[in-house]
């Protein structure tokens, strides 16, 4: 276990820069989620931790140890694939005790973290088989298991569970969360998934566009995202965009929506054009008249809960979420009641200004 | 699919099947008057008309070829030299191809296009060069100097980059986490990966120098350190040229060849199309 540091840095490809002066602090035994579209340089600061791309500028610690010059095996980190990356032609025994002959470890001792690694991961019947053989799922299991046995001070994921089933995928990535408080192991886990972000990590770093855009608990992004990018991409379905001018100060403040409706609310801004955010289940619908009022187009009925798509009197499209026994149908008036205390104002740069 | 389309499709089927027998037959017929007639006494073979049989079944001429030439170490030549050929060949080429597809060093672009360019030199332009630069070190009728010269093989070099291009980088980058040095990562991921090209390619030099005339011829003179393949021309007398003789020592010669086309079939289709859209 060990922290890691990435201070200031910066990646480029030819005339492209793909990471740009990050600097991130990764304590010890933490999970940590990097969450970005695709594109948003996430795998790539993972390989720069790892040591599969370079360093650009800046400076990489591990343990306390500089490490942006070492060779990848000298990291003392463990990387599991995207592919897993298993070498075909060795048994299930033999790819996870490579890396470990690879450093001269002696034979008892090999063979030993190798038993260790199968218990934990329940493959021992497995271990004699070769990749071809395997399932997906045991696939994953094993690249897990060549980074276990390597107890290295981090391990890394690669968007590991992308190639799986859904129904695996579930399940794979409980077993994560266990091994995770199981081993109290430093993790940093690559994914494009919201879902595996919000389940898994101690903390998300949300990437975008090059650049950090926040670092938070799974609910801080949720309930307080720093910006109007990571408020749309955290969440499904998505936060509801609306337009909105904020008038008035301090206990009048009131911000009057493109339909007219007028919603009071108290955030630190000045008075002038944003843009409101609110998640769906921020919206209540009730049965007589509230904050305002629009047309359901959709309704998706999820069994525990249902999402209406409406529309507004200016056509401003809106998602509220009911309960699983909903009665709106298509084409009815809904009254629609907003909860102010999560509403997000976000201004000109996409900066967020969260309600009170 | 309709019946008709089913007629069709078999019509279809039919045509090609009596086309390739009909070609397999006309390209296999050489071979089969070639055993043939080794196996008829002299006077049947010159008889100016076509015999499918013989009317009298001999081995004298396989027995002379055995007991009264030096055929024993001409398969011994032959098996050295081939070994020797792809042994190093396949070697190297593996060695190059490895650099050429996964390190990056100065000239490595120039290097390859030079060995693309070494396509559009025949080995016969060479072979007086060759000649001579053996001649200069000493070697001619001997074992390296037949093997030395033949080891220009570029197209096992390309094929073997081409394989190694096409493995997934994970395996590589998997291989940098695991510590793995730079011959450990040739040795115990990249060939064991491509076991079978290996053999394919093994095989397929393995009969191209086999089947070796024109280096070998020139390069040795003495006839017990003859190659098979020049060997074979020595079998004749005083008395002039015995053609079913001739044919015996050729069957012999293409005996070794034969079998290993029979017992590695898949390997050889697969190392010949491999190299099939490279070679020059």
């Amino acid at each position: 276990m060990s922290d890691i540091a990435l201070n200031s840095v910066t990646k480029s490809f030819g005339g492209v820069k793909v990471i740009d002066r990050i600097s991130l602090e990764v304590k010890s035994g933490e999970f940590v989620v990097f969450l970005g579209p695709s594109g948003s340089g996430k795998s790539t600061l993972l390989r720069m931790i790892a040591g599969l791309e370079t360093i650009d500028e800046g400076t990489l610690t591990i343990g306390g140890k500089r490490s942006e010059h070492l060779a990848p095996g000298q990291r003392d980190v463990a990387m599991v694939f995207q592919n897993y990356a298993l070498y075909p032609h060795m048994t299930v025994r033999d790819n996870m005790a490579f890396g470990l002959r690879n450093i001269r470890m002696d034979k008892d001792k090999i063979e030993e973290r190798v038993q260790t690694a199968a218990r934990i991961l329940e493959m021992d019947a497995l271990l004699d088989r070769r990749p071809a053989q395997l399932s997906g799922g045991q696939r994953q299991r094993v690249a897990i298991g060549r980074a276990i046995v390597k107890e290295p001070a981090a391990f890394l994921f690669d968007e590991p569970l992308s190639n799986l089933d859904a129904a695996l995928r579930v399940r794979t990535r409980v077993e994560l969360a266990e091994l995770h408080q199981n081993m109290k192991s430093t993790m940093i886990y690559v994914t494009h998934d919201q879902t595996e972000a919000m389940t898994l990590a101690d903390r998300i770093v949300i990437l975008n566009n090059c650049r950090i855009e926040q670092i938070g608990s799974p609910m801080e992004v949720y309930l307080k995202p720093a910006s109007r990018f990571v408020a749309a991409f955290v969440g499904s379905p998505g936060m509801n965009f609306l337009k909105a001018d904020l008038s008035g100060r301090g206990a009048e403040q009131v911000s009057t929506l493109g339909n007219g409706a007028r919603i009071a609310l108290q955030v630190d801004l000045p008075p002038g054009a944003y843009e409101l955010g609110i998640r769906p289940e921020a919206i209540q619908v009730t049965p007589s008249p509230a904050d305002t009022s629009g047309k359901a187009t959709v309704v998706e009925r999820l069994g525990d809960r249902t999402l209406v798509h409406l529309h507004l009197d200016d056509g401003t499209e809106l998602i509220a979420l009911d309960g699983g026994l909903s009665e709106v149908r298509p084409g009815d008036t809904v009254h629609l009641k907003f909860d102010t205390s999560q509403l997000h104002l976000f201004d000109d740069d996409g900066m967020a200004h969260h309600a009170r | 699919m309709t019946p008709k389309t089913v007629r069709r499709v078999n019509w279809i089927g039919g045509i090609t099947t009596v086309l390739t027998v009909v070609i397999a037959v006309l390209w296999a017929f050489p071979l089969y008057w070639g055993i043939v007639s080794s196996l008829k006494p002299e006077n049947e073979v010159v008889r100016p008309f076509i015999e499918l049989w013989p009317d009298t079944l001999t081995f004298r001429h396989y027995w002379f070829a055995l007991t009264e030439t030096q055929i024993g170490a001409w398969y011994l030549n032959s098996i050295v030299t081939s070994l020797g050929v792809t042994v190093v060949t396949v070697t190297t080429s593996l060695f190059a191809g490895y650099a050429l597809s996964q390190l990056r060093f100065p000239g490595r672009t120039i290097l390859w296009w030079l060995i693309l360019a070494s396509f559009m030199v025949p080995t016969q332009v060479l072979i007086i060069n060759h000649f001579v630069l053996m001649a200069d070190m000493g070697l001619l009728n001997s074992w390296a100097g037949i093997i030395l010269p033949q080891l220009i093989h570029p197209v096992i070099i390309i094929v073997y980059k081409q394989f190694f291009d096409q493995v997934p980088k994970d395996f590589r980058e998997a291989a940098a986490m695991d510590n793995a040095s730079e011959w450990n990562v040739l040795f115990r991921i990249y060939i064991p990966m491509n076991w079978g090209v290996t053999t394919a390619l093994s095989i397929v030099t393995f009969i191209w120098a086999w089947n070796a005339f024109l280096w070998p011829f020139l390069a040795v003179t003495k006839t017990e350190m003859m190659t098979i393949t020049v060997g074979i021309t020595q079998v004749f007398d005083a008395f002039g040229v015995y053609y079913a003789r001739q044919l015996s020592a050729a069957v012999l010669a293409g005996f070794p060849v034969a079998l290993a086309y029979l017992l590695f079939q898949r390997k050889v289709t697969q190392a010949i199309t491999l190299s099939a859209g490279i070679k020059g």
